[in-house]
């Protein structure tokens, strides 16, 4: 599907050099996307802000998390990673030309998207790991809710696919929009940047309803998934639950927590379980997404579980009913989610390796996920889930403008203490 | 000793070994000299290798563990500055070097020769039994590998482009500690990488020398590499244990591996070579 696509976008970019009557030829057999890609390929999200990109701007269908060790330990050799980093992110989120070289070096950049590269509402945002802050002149500038992901219960860590220095996430339509990011900056960063993990994910592009609004996309469990998310254009919502300032340091206003969650699925055995036996364990009808107590409602409707005190409609250890208990405490405990699907091949076993890339954000990350995951404990999904991977990273504020880098606040901190 | 490998470098030069060069483009000219100093430090290596395989086979077949055991890391440095060159022969490096991921059957392969199936014995089955067959053969390629490297023109673009291919090899199968994995001992072929990619930069760099930015930054990574390393020699002149590598001097490493492969990657280009 992808190739098509992409042979779309370069057509409509007027930049590719591929005939367009065999790309017609093909196109009309092969491709069944929705017409006006070249659009989306055309679009962008804003690189520069108060805020980074990436969390607040709406979710496209592709998703990449990279996580990497920094090499660099001086405040001058990070300053200069950072720039390095901004200027990358600043051109591939807006597009532009590939600069040429002399045919006899290696390109400048992977080809991937063509001489001309479609922004293609790709966002890169930076995340911060605890480790990160292990270094002279840092240590005392940690955000203060920041702290290495421990171990839950059901988690079967593998130490390969955890941690890091820092986070990347990388959003676009495309995943290769994502991959040619994420390979510019491997390129670009290699002085200081060395890969520990990265995952890919992506969610299916869902049609508008009757009515007009979006309905959510199902995760790999085939729920609809992000029904009950706190909705990311009301601002004060955000600022309420997403965007850190209060007891923090300075430079870590108008940033955020990142949570990133490797959580494989037992999809064989979800499949054999009765329909009935899920929407009880996740506490939603699964076609249509609406709340167990209000079967004929839509997916944005509310359950009432004040008036279902025993459980009768949605079970007490239900999914959905243990994340937010909707009492006046939880409201303290609200994050926002921004998960992928990941599919990656079989493991030994003869079973599919599929889960969700769990992505959230939030203002304070003890109130936030690790609060709910410690409600969520116990579950009974749990024995359809098992987390392998992932960390925990502060985004820092956003890049104000061409004389700014992300981390700048940090570093400039750092540089006075 | 180096006499006699300079004569036999000086000997292949003298039958012609540039012919091949004739045609090439200007800039080869400039090349002459660097490379016929690289074919005479090859060949040295080469040369070196034999002697070292010899007593370090003959150790394997006369049961002598321990002495088999303290021969193997020094024997293959030899191998490994060279890698570039020695890669130019598939089949040998094949059967000298593979690793037992190279085969379907891993160690139990029959096809698993060479440096790796020896140190799989010594090591992990703790013996030199039934060692003498891969013994015999290592030292029989080794010796047919010396007689084509000497006989062998060196194409200008293999060598220039040699620098890039030895870190690219640490970057994507040596850093993990895949290499040695019997033996521990990765950390004497990442040392003989450096020095043979080095070797290869410190011939060209007169030639790009022009390019100070580019020079002070390759010159700085391979200084990191070094200072990493030699926190990790031992006194009497090898190196500890792989598994000693701290994750840090091992990110360090790779950040540098990488940024070095990528930067000699543009030697060729910078030299005119397409
Ligand atoms: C593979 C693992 C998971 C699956 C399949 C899953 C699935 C779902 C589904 C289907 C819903 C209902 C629709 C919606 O509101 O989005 C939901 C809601 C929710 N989930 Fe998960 N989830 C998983 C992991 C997690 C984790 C790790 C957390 C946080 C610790 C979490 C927190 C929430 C929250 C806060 C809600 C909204 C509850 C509400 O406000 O009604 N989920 N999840």
């Amino acid at each position: 599907m992808a190739g098509p696509n992409r042979r779309n976008i370069l057509l409509g970019l007027g930049v590719g050099a591929v005939s367009a009557v065999s790309a017609r030829a093909e196109t009309r057999n092969v491709d069944d996307a929705p017409a006006g890609h070249a659009e989306t390929a055309a679009k962008s999200v804003p690189f520069y802000g108060r805020h980074q990109a990436g969390i607040v701007t709406p979710r496209p269908a592709a998703g990449i998390v990279a996580a990497f060790d920094v090499v660099a330990t001086s405040l001058d050799d990070l300053e200069r990673m950072l720039k390095a980093l901004t200027l990358r992110a600043a051109f591939l989120t807006q597009g532009g030309k590939v600069p040429t070289r002399d045919p006899k070096l290696p390109p400048a950049d992977s080809g991937l998207l063509g001489p001309v590269i479609a922004p293609d509402n790709l966002t890169i945002t930076l995340g911060f790991g605890a480790s990160f802050f292990d270094r002279d002149g840092l240590s005392g500038l940690m955000p203060a809710r920041l702290e290495r992901m421990a171990q839950f219960p059901n988690d079967a860590l593998e130490a390969e696919m955890c941690h890091g220095d820092i986070s990347i996430q990388f959003c676009a339509n495309l995943q290769d929009t994502n991959i040619h990011a994420l390979r510019d900056v491997v390129k670009n960063l290699s002085e200081f940047l060395v890969l520990r993990w990265v995952i890919e994910g992506t969610v299916p592009p869902v049609p508008p309803a009757p009515d007009g609004s979006t309905p959510s996309a199902r995760n790999f469990l085939g729920f609809r998934d992000g029904s009950a998310n706190p909705d990311s254009n009301d601002t004060a919502a955000m600022d309420r639950i997403v965007w850190a300032g209060a007891d923090e340091p300075d430079w870590a206003a108008d940033g955020s927590y990142q949570v990133v969650r490797i959580i494989r699925n037992f999809v064989e055995r979800w499949d054999r379980t009765a329909l009935s036996e899920q929407e009880r364990i996740m506490g939603r009808i699964k076609h249509s997404g609406a709340p167990m107590d209000r079967p004929d409602a839509g997916e944005r409707d509310l359950p009432d579980f004040a008036a279902d005190p025993a459980g009768d409609k949605t079970a007490m250890d239900a999914h959905i009913r243990l994340a937010n208990p909707r009492d006046a405490a939880s409201q303290q405990n609200l994050i926002l989610r921004r998960p992928f699907n990941y599919s990656r091949g079989a493991v030994r076993n003869g079973q599919l390796d599929q889960g969700l890339l769990f992505i959230c954000y939030q203002r304070d990350l003890q109130a936030g996920f690790i609060t709910v995951q410690n409600r969520l404990n116990g579950e009974p999904l749990e024995e359809y889930i098992k987390p392998v991977g992932g960390g925990y990273f502060f985004v820092p504020p956003g890049v104000s403008g061409p004389q700014d880098y992300l981390g700048a606040r940090l570093i400039a901190e750092a540089r006075r203490a | 000793m180096v006499g006699k490998y300079l004569k036999t470098t000086a000997l292949a030069l003298a039958l012609g070994g540039w012919a091949g060069m004739a045609g090439a483009a200007d800039p080869s000219l400039d090349l002459v000299g660097p490379l016929s100093d690289y074919k005479i430090y090859v060949a040295e290596n080469t040369g070196k290798l034999v002697e070292d395989v010899t007593a370090f086979t003959a150790a394997v077949k006369a049961g002598e563990l321990d002495k088999a055991k303290s021969l193997f890391a020094p024997t293959r440095t030899s191998y490994e500055k060279i890698e570039p060159i020695a890669e130019l022969f598939s089949d040998l490096d094949s059967s000298i070097d593979a690793r037992a991921d190279d085969f379907e059957k891993a160690e139990q392969d029959p096809e698993f020769t060479g440096f790796h199936r020896i140190e799989y014995g010594l090591w992990h089955e703790g013996s030199t039994d039934g060692l003498g067959e891969y013994a015999d053969k290592l030292l029989a390629d080794v010796q047919t590998l010396n007689d084509r490297i000497n006989a062998l023109t060196f194409p200008p673009e293999v060598v220039v482009g040699g620098a890039a291919v030895l870190m690219e090899e640490v970057a994507a199968t040596k850093i993990s500690g895949e290499e040695d994995r019997y033996s521990r001992t990765d950390l004497w072929d990442f040392d003989a990488n450096f020095e043979g990619a080095e070797k290869i930069y410190t011939l060209l760099r007169p030639m790009v020398a022009a390019d100070a930015e580019f020079t002070s930054k390759v010159d700085g990574n391979f200084k990191a590499v070094a200072d990493v390393l030699s926190k990790y020699r031992t006194p009497e002149g090898g190196f500890v244990s792989y598994e000693e590598l701290t994750d840090t001097d091992r990110n360090v490493l790779s950040a540098k591996v990488n940024t070095l492969a990528e930067d000699l990657a543009t030697l060729r280009g910078k030299l005119g070579l397409g």
